[in-house]
Parts: structure tokens; C-alpha cells; sequence
């Protein structure tokens, strides 16, 4: 009987933490519920402070006659007719009242705070990502010892994302006050125009902070059964909340990019999914989400570098060297897909506006992305170099060692192509030289059609290093081995060979056929990606073993390479991010409402590269702190290595991939 | 080295072709020696590698590549032949050896070697650092936007032409309407040297007095360049005329691919009609002598001169759908 109680309590115990969670969660997203027909209704019509002369325009309209019918206007993106139920965009002149100003520069201030709350936005969006499937393949995992593993590696990332949390809301704070403070004007037409999404993004924001704080400080309560699954559901949700959250934000930076929902003036005509769903968004939101998972595995994977690289026994090695290199792979998985996502974002870009294209990747920014195309080249080169090093910690590797050579010199012609620029530097001396402004060679090499075929290439000699890697100490045992082997090299070669054919192909067709072009090349690609990693997985099922994976024996550089590979992703996000925002010229909205404040220029390389590279050194700097608090709060050391079994290999921290 | 010829057409795959062979042969040759016991350390194996690539970048490719473009390829080889040598951890050590037998002074040869090093570095290093501080005559380096971002909207004749949206009222199928698809099936093709292909039917030969719609505005656009543009542009539209190298840079190619085959049509409409002085600032330093063509040629004229660039060089006007 009294067994029979204490399971009924304890099933009462159970069901009332359940209830409560769903409860709490149920309060959490009520203000989202709440807020929503406020978006599909269209929102209010738009207020907001308005400068003196647009609000005395106002008063003047007002007492013209409050019965005249409201005034239409079409929608500068959508062409539609709608009531132009808001103000228009404030005509700002150069003076005090419409750009405050210190003795400095304002835009570069708010461009400072601006991607200090990006990074960090970024991060603490990406690592829950992580969490999930951390937890999740913790799990799913039958190895009990692997389990806890993982479920400690997504603890720690959680952790380091908790603090990050703080930073990014404090950030976010500085932000908005920069904006006030230095850019009223053009920050009170964005939110008026905004209004009901910015409610709903402070709210959810709430919703976010509460769901994080449970899911962290709930993992020792809900650890087992149904609890577990509970809590990895937390995650979920959270990172609904966190995706969500970051699509509004994309909303806004699209506005200004792309506007819609607006007449020339910049009237809102009343309908707040036009602002919201204009020309760039989505592929802002695809692109933005790929970015911010690969930033997020390279900075937990620098994290894991650094920890790695101060450990003081081989049992933290080993435990850094293993979440090294899953936070490398994470990273690297979001990193392959996001090239293409980027030009999906250029085709709407030059599909928006020819003018807006041609100044990024032809005219005034081209040369940022010769930097960013090099960038991308070091990410990729540094991840193959990653998986390289890799192999030495793992017995009967060498085979593959020798042919690395063979790999590098794709790398490094597939890297060549990409960043040849179409804009030479050259002196007039060499200009003569040469000819032309193009050069026969070369220049070719300089459009997209050569560069769609050498990122290609890049990405599936990285997917072919993966490969090799997980065969490093394994040989294929399965009947159909040899068949499978020659299958594999046979799609490889046949998928590099379509990408070099349609890389040549392309310069003898339309352009417009010539981007579809990158759908066969993107598709040998990625085919390489999910058929042949599948593969390689069957094949090596009931493999037979050489020896275990040395895990903490890797050498130091491969531990810098992470490093780098972190610092590539911080720095090309910064460029990005200023190429992306530049691109405006002289508007704050694209065609609707003027910048005239005095530093409505575009920066020179030199400056912007030394801006963006203080806002690396300045994230690396605070990050730092947030690892040192990281370290700070660890109580305990690594979970430790397993009771060795007699007759089997030493532990290992991890033995799968 | 240019008894060697980089075929037009096939130059870019050329050079990487001949790279390949190139590495594949001192593979091959690396692999007897070390069959044979003599097998290059890989110290000098990555030097090596190394300057033979600056070497043919220097001088087996014409005409020759500016320093800067150089110098990014010589910085990413390093990179590679770095990633090469440091691979695996034996052949890092491989790699390492004669560097800290140097360094450590090993034997009486390397000590000297040290010394020699000790001495030649810093010279070197203070020769560089005199060289950089003597005055220079050369022209400074320009940073030429050759594609500068064009206007929303530019006016000739006094009507106002949308880049995004206008069309060329000339580029017609047998109907009369704009259709780029038909004309885009009607341009002529180019063979290897970029020399004509013969026309597929007498409809797309423009030399045919009965020609009619598309192919007629292409031989007046013909008529037009070869009256006004050719002296610069060249005969073969290649930016080799009769005057062309009385300027600096030398007039545009419209057969290289990356000239008129990126752009819409729209855009060579701006700059024909508009010519070097209606560079926009991003044009800077605005190093372009051609005249606004507006003042010489009408509208129609100028649509039908960009239409037939187009079709004499076998390039189709980029679009968007």
C-alpha cells in the first residue's frame, strides 16, 4: 500500500511539474497569441515623434478639414493602392535637430553598437540550436557514458550562452539609445512605421528569457524519462522564440533595404505585412539563420581551441580536443549550405534593383567581396585543414595523408578562381601592359560563372576531406565494399567534372540561364553532401577498426586553425554586415527617405576594414570574459573517461563521429 | 614564353590545365626519386613548388598579369604549399628539419649558413625598407570602378528612360513585340578565335538586303558602329581600333566576357547615351574619353548600335527572369 502511495505521489509529482511547465510556457508565448491580431490585422495606423516640420504639416492637414477622405497611395514595392494612414518620411536636413551629434562621427558609433549587438545576437541565437541537438542526440544516444557526454557538452554550451544573453540584451539596450539619441528623426519614422512589430519583438523577447532560464535552470530537475523530453522541447521552443525573433529584426534592416508597404513618400498605406514581407526579406532570413549557426559553431569551436590549449592533463585535452571538433562540424555543416543562400540573396538583390547589384559586386563595393570571396576561402581552407590535422589522431590514417596534396591543389585553383577580381588594381604602366581593363586570362576568371564552379569545387573536396576523415581508422567491411568505393569515387569525379563543364558552359548562354546554371552545380554539390556522407556511413557499418581515435592527441595547429576559423566567420560577418548596410548609399530608406546627415559617404576600404577589424578585436575581447565566466562557474571538471573494459582500447571521450 | 600559345577561347582552362600537369610531373618525379633513395627533402620540395608558380605566373601567362593580382595568387599558393608540408605530422617534421638544424647550428655548414642568414636578413630587410622610401615616378594605382553603379533613370532627348524597366523597342520578334527570347535564338554564334559561325539560315544573315525586324536593326545598328564607334572599339568589337591606343586605358572589349555580357542592356544604353563626362562619382578617376552619344546620335540609334554589340559579339543582355 504504501509502495502504491509513494508511486502515486511520485506520478502526482510528475503531473503537476508537467502541468506547470506547460502552464509556464502557455503564459510565456500568451503575449505572442495576444499580440498576433494586431499583425494580421495590419497594425495601427503609424505615430510616432515626428520632426517639427512633418508634424506641423500634420496640424496644418488637420485643420484643413478632419471629414476629406484619406488619401491613397501605391505602394512603392507591391504597386497596389492603399489609405495612406501615416506620415511621410521625414525630409531631414543637416542640422542638430535631425542628427544629434558628439564631436565624432555618429554613424560609426552606431555602427559599433550595432554589430556588438549582432554578434552577440547571433551567438546566443545559434547555440540553443546546438543545445537541441546536442541534447537530443544525448538522447537518442544507447551508450549510457555517451549520453552524459553529450548532455554535459550541452550544458556547457548553454552556459556560455547564458551569460552571452545578458551581454546581448545589454547590447541591444545601447542600440536603441544610440539610435534615439543620434538618429531621432529617421529612428522615429522606423518605428512608427513599426510599431505593433516592435511590440511583439520586445515581447517576445520576454517570452525568449523566460523559456532560456527555465530550460538552463531546470536541466538537473527534468534530467530523466518524460522530463527529459519536456526540457529538450523547452529548446524548441526556444528557439521558435530566437528564430522568430531574429526574422522581425530582418524585417526592418529589409525595410530600409527593400521598402514596401509605403508610397514615395514613405506613407505607411496600413497594411504591416507588406513593410514586413518586402523584396530581401526571406533571403535575409535564410541567409542570416546559415551565417548565425556557422558563427556560433566556430565560436564555441575557439572556445573549445582555447580550452584546449590550457588544459593541464590529457582528460581536459581530450574532452576540449572532442567538443572542438562537434562544434567544427556544426559550424561547417550550416557553413557549406551558406554561399548558396548568399546568392540567392544577390539574384533578389540584382532582381530588386539592378543598380543596388551592380554597386556591390561590379561597382563601389566590389572589391569588399574580393575580401569576403577570400574569406570564404579561409573558412573552407582552414576546416580542410582542421579535418587533416584530425587524421593524425587516428591509427591507419596515414593512407589518406599522402594524397593531400592532390586536395590542396583543388583547393587552392578552386580559391584562386573565386577571388580573382573583376576590378583589377593595377598602375597605369600595367593597365597599358596589359592591354585592356580586362585581362584575356584572368579576366575571366573574374565573373560569376568561373566563381560559381571554383566555390563548388571548394565545397566538395571539404565534403570528400569529411569523408576520409570518418574513415580515417576504419576499413569497410560490408560485402558490397568495393563496389561502394568505386561508386564513391566515380560520383565525386563525375560531380567535379559537371561543375568544371558548367562553369565553362556558362559563359555561352544568357545570363539569366546562366544563374540557373548554379541549381545542376549546387545540386552535384550538395548530392555529394547527402548521398555520399550517407554512404560512407553504411559502408563503414560493422567496419573493422584500426585502432581507436587519440582524442587530445591532435596537434596545437589544428587547435589555431579553429581559432582562425572562428576569427574568419567574426570578421567576415562584420564585412557583411557593412557591405549590406552601405549598399544604401546616401538613404536611410532605399529611395524613400534621405541621409543627410554629414556622413552620408561611403567609407574608404582602409576605414571600414580597420572598423570592422576593432569590432572583431572588441567581441573577441568581451567574448573572453564570457569564457573566463564560464570557466569561472564550472564546478567540476570534464565527466571522466569510463572504467576501462578489459581487452578493449582505453576510453574515449567519444567513438563515433 | 609566348612560343607557347594560350589559345583564345580555352585560355583560362589552359592555365590551370598546365598547372596540373605541371604538379602532377613533379609528383611523378618526386615519387622515382624517393623509389630510387634520393627523394627531394620537403623543405625544398615546397620552396620549390613555390617559386615555380610565381615564375609561371610571371612569365608564361601574356600579357602579364598586374603586381597585385600576383600577389594574391602568390600569397594563397603559400598558404596551399603550407597546408602541404604541415598535413601530416611527419611530413611537418620533414619539413621543419633543415629550418632548426639552421637555426640550432647543427654542423659547422649549417653554423655558417646561420651567420650568412644573420647578416644577409637584416640587409635584406634594410635594403626593402630603402628601396620603399626612395621617391617613385610611377603614376599611382588606380582603383577603377570599370562597371560604376548606373542612375535609377537617365533622360536622353528629353524622355526619361527607367534602367530597370526599359526596354530595347528594336529587339522584336516577326510580330513586332519585344521578345528577348527570339532575338537571343537569332544572334549569331562564335567559334573558336571568336570568328563568326556561319548563320543558320538566310533570316539571320543581317548582310541580306530582304532581312526584315530584328536582323534589319541589326545591320543598322551595324552601320551606325562602323560609322561612329569602330575607330575605337575596333573592327571586331575586341576595343583594338585604329585609335585605341591613343588612349589610356584602352577602349572596352565587348568580346571579353566580362564587359557588355554582364550587364542589361539598359546600362549600355546609359553609357553610350551618356559617355565618360556622365560618369557618376563612383567612376572616379572618370578615365573614359567616350563622348555622350545623345548629342550625336538619336535615341533610336543609339537602342540599335547597343542591339547589334550584342548581336556581333554573341553575348546575350544579362536579365533577371
Amino acid at each position: 500500500m504504501g509502495h502504491l502511495l509513494t508511486r502515486l505521489t511520485r506520478r502526482h509529482k510528475k503531473f503537476t511539474a508537467m502541468a506547470a511547465l506547460f502552464a509556464m510556457c502557455g503564459l510565456l508565448l500568451l503575449p505572442i497569441f495576444l499580440a498576433l491580431p494586431a499583425l494580421a490585422g495590419g497594425g495601427a495606423p503609424a505615430a510616432g515623434g515626428p520632426p517639427p516640420d512633418v508634424a506641423a504639416e500634420q496640424e496644418a492637414a488637420k485643420g484643413e478639414g478632419e471629414e476629406e477622405k484619406v488619401e491613397m497611395g501605391r505602394d512603392v514595392y507591391y504597386k497596389i493602392e492603399g489609405p495612406a494612414v501615416g506620415m511621410p518620411a521625414p525630409k531631414t536636413e543637416d542640422n542638430e535637430t535631425y542628427y544629434p551629434r558628439y564631436n565624432f562621427e555618429s554613424r560609426v558609433l552606431l555602427w559599433v553598437a550595432n554589430q556588438q549587438h549582432l554578434y552577440y545576437g547571433s551567438f546566443v541565437l545559434a547555440v540553443p540550436i546546438f543545445c537541441m541537438c546536442i541534447e537530443f542526440a544525448g538522447m537518442v544516444s544507447k551508450d549510457r557514458a555517451m549520453a552524459k557526454k553529450y548532455d554535459q557538452l550541452a550544458y556547457d554550451f548553454i552556459k556560455i550562452s547564458l551569460t552571452a544573453y545578458s551581454l546581448t540584451a545589454i547590447l541591444g539596450g545601447i542600440l536603441i539609445f544610440t539610435f534615439l539619441t543620434l538618429y531621432p528623426a529617421f529612428f522615429g519614422y522606423l518605428s512608427s512605421i513599426f510599431r505593433p512589430v516592435m511590440h511583439i519583438y520586445a515581447l517576445l523577447f520576454v517570452a525568449e528569457s523566460g523559456t532560456l532560464y527555465i530550460y538552463y535552470y531546470g536541466w538537473d530537475k527534468m534530467k530523466e524519462g518524460l522530463m527529459k523530453w519536456i526540457h529538450l522541447s523547452m529548446c524548441v521552443i526556444l528557439n521558435v522564440i530566437g528564430t522568430v525573433l531574429m526574422f522581425l529584426a530582418n524585417s526592418w534592416i529589409g525595410f530600409m533595404m527593400s521598402p514596401a508597404g509605403v508610397d514615395e513618400q514613405g506613407r505607411y498605406l496600413g497594411n504591416i505585412w507588406h513593410v514586413v514581407h518586402t523584396a530581401l526579406w526571406n533571403p535575409l532570413n535564410v541567409h542570416r539563420i546559415l551565417g548565425n549557426m556557422a558563427f556560433g559553431g566556430g565560436v564555441v569551436a575557439a572556445y573549445a581551441a582555447y580550452r584546449f590549449l590550457s588544459a593541464k592533463n590529457d582528460e581536459e585535452r581530450a574532452h576540449y580536443d572532442w567538443m572542438g571538433y562537434i562544434a567544427m562540424s556544426l559550424g561547417v555543416a550550416f557553413l557549406i549550405p551558406l554561399p548558396f543562400a548568399g546568392y540567392w540573396l544577390m539574384r533578389e538583390v540584382y532582381a530588386y534593383r539592378q543598380q543596388m547589384g551592380i554597386t556591390l559586386m561590379g561597382g563601389l563595393l566590389a572589391w569588399l567581396f574580393i575580401i569576403q570571396a577570400t574569406m570564404i576561402g579561409i573558412l573552407f581552407l582552414t576546416t580542410n585543414y582542421y579535418l587533416w590535422q584530425a587524421l593524425g589522431r587516428m591509427t591507419g590514417a596515414e593512407r589518406f595523408q599522402r594524397y593531400i596534396k592532390y586536395l590542396v591543389f583543388i583547393l587552392v585553383v578552386g580559391l584562386l578562381v573565386f577571388i580573382t577580381p573583376h576590378t583589377i588594381v593595377m598602375t597605369p604602366a600595367e593597365l597599358k601592359a596589359m592591354g585592356g581593363q580586362q585581362h584575356p586570362v584572368l579576366g575571366n576568371y573574374g565573373v560569376m560563372s568561373a566563381k560559381n564552379g571554383g566555390i563548388n569545387a571548394i565545397i566538395m573536396t571539404t565534403i570528400l576531406s569529411f569523408i576520409w576523415y570518418q574513415r580515417g581508422n576504419k576499413i569497410p567491411a560490408v560485402k558490397w565494399a568495393k563496389f561502394g568505393n568505386i561508386f564513391m569515387g566515380c560520383f565525386f569525379v563525375i560531380a567535379q567534372l559537371n561543375n568544371v563543364w558548367l562553369a565553362c558552359y556558362g559563359y555561352f548562354i544568357p545570363a539569366n540561364v546562366r544563374i540557373g546554371l548554379s541549381v545542376p552545380q549546387v545540386a552535384g554539390t550538395l548530392s555529394c553532401l547527402f548521398l555520399m556522407t550517407p554512404l560512407n556511413l553504411a559502408m563503414l557499418k560493422g567496419a573493422k577498426q584500426l585502432g581507436p581515435i587519440r582524442w587530445g592527441q591532435i596537434q596545437p595547429r589544428s587547435q589555431y586553425a579553429l581559432i582562425m576559423l572562428a576569427t574568419a566567420f567574426t570578421w567576415m560577418m562584420g564585412l557583411m554586415g557593412y557591405i549590406r548596410s552601405s549598399v544604401r548609399l546616401f538613404w536611410h530608406v532605399n529611395e524613400v527617405m534621405r541621409d543627410n546627415s554629414p556622413w552620408a559617404y561611403t567609407h574608404t576600404i582602409g576605414f571600414a576594414a580597420n572598423v570592422i577589424s576593432f569590432n572583431v578585436l572588441f567581441f573577441w575581447i568581451t567574448i573572453m570574459f564570457v569564457f573566463w565566466l564560464g570557466a569561472l562557474g564550472m564546478k567540476k571538471a570534464p565527466i571522466p573517461a569510463a572504467e576501462p573494459v578489459p581487452g578493449t582500447p582505453a576510453p574515449q571521450p567519444a567513438t563515433g563521429h | 614564353m609566348t612560343w607557347l600559345k594560350l589559345v583564345e577561347g580555352y585560355m583560362p582552362m589552359q592555365m590551370i590545365s598546365e598547372l596540373a600537369i605541371c604538379i602532377l610531373f613533379f609528383a611523378a618525379i618526386n615519387f622515382s626519386l624517393k623509389k630510387a633513395g634520393i627523394g627531394i627533402p620537403k623543405f625544398w620540395a615546397g620552396v620549390g613548388v613555390w617559386i615555380f608558380i610565381l615564375m609561371y605566373l610571371k612569365y608564361r601567362i601574356y600579357p602579364p598579369i598586374p603586381f597585385s593580382v600576383r600577389a594574391i595568387y602568390g600569397t594563397v599558393s603559400a598558404c596551399g604549399i603550407f597546408m602541404w608540408v604541415s598535413g601530416s605530422q611527419p611530413e611537418w617534421e620533414d619539413f621543419k628539419r633543415p629550418i632548426l638544424n639552421v637555426m640550432d647550428g647543427k654542423t659547422g655548414f649549417h653554423k655558417a649558413i646561420r651567420v650568412v642568414a644573420l647578416v644577409l636578413i637584416p640587409l635584406a630587410l634594410g635594403g626593402y625598407a630603402y628601396q620603399s622610401f626612395l621617391p617613385s615616378f610611377e603614376e599611382p594605382i588606380e582603383l577603377r570602378t570599370v562597371h560604376p553603379a548606373p542612375p535609377a533613370t537617365t533622360k536622353v532627348h528629353g524622355k526619361t528612360f527607367v534602367l530597370q524597366t526599359a526596354e530595347n523597342p528594336y529587339r522584336v520578334n516577326p510580330e513586332g513585340e519585344y521578345d528577348q527570347k527570339y532575338t537571343d535564338a537569332h544572334i549569331v554564334s562564335q567559334d573558336m578565335g571568336r570568328l563568326m559561325k556561319d548563320f543558320a539560315s538566310n533570316e539571320d544573315n543581317p548582310w541580306d538586303p530582304n532581312a526584315e525586324g530584328y536582323i534589319k536593326y541589326v545591320r543598322e545598328g551595324g552601320e551606325i558602329f562602323f560609322q561612329n564607334c569602330h575607330f575605337c572599339h575596333g573592327d571586331n568589337l575586341n576595343g583594338r581600333g585604329l585609335w585605341a591606343y591613343a588612349f589610356n586605358p584602352i577602349p572596352a572589349n565587348f568580346t571579353d566576357a566580362g564587359t557588355i555580357a554582364q550587364l542589361q542592356e539598359t546600362f549600355v544604353f546609359w553609357r553610350v547615351s551618356q559617355g565618360g563626362i556622365g560618369l557618376p562619382p563612383e567612376g572616379f578617376p572618370w578615365a573614359s574619353v567616350m563622348p555622350p552619344w545623345k548629342e550625336h546620335l538619336t535615341t533610336d540609334e543609339i537602342w540599335k548600335v547597343v542591339m547589334f554589340e550584342y548581336w556581333h559579339t554573341g553575348y546575350y543582355p544579362r536579365t533577371w527572369e
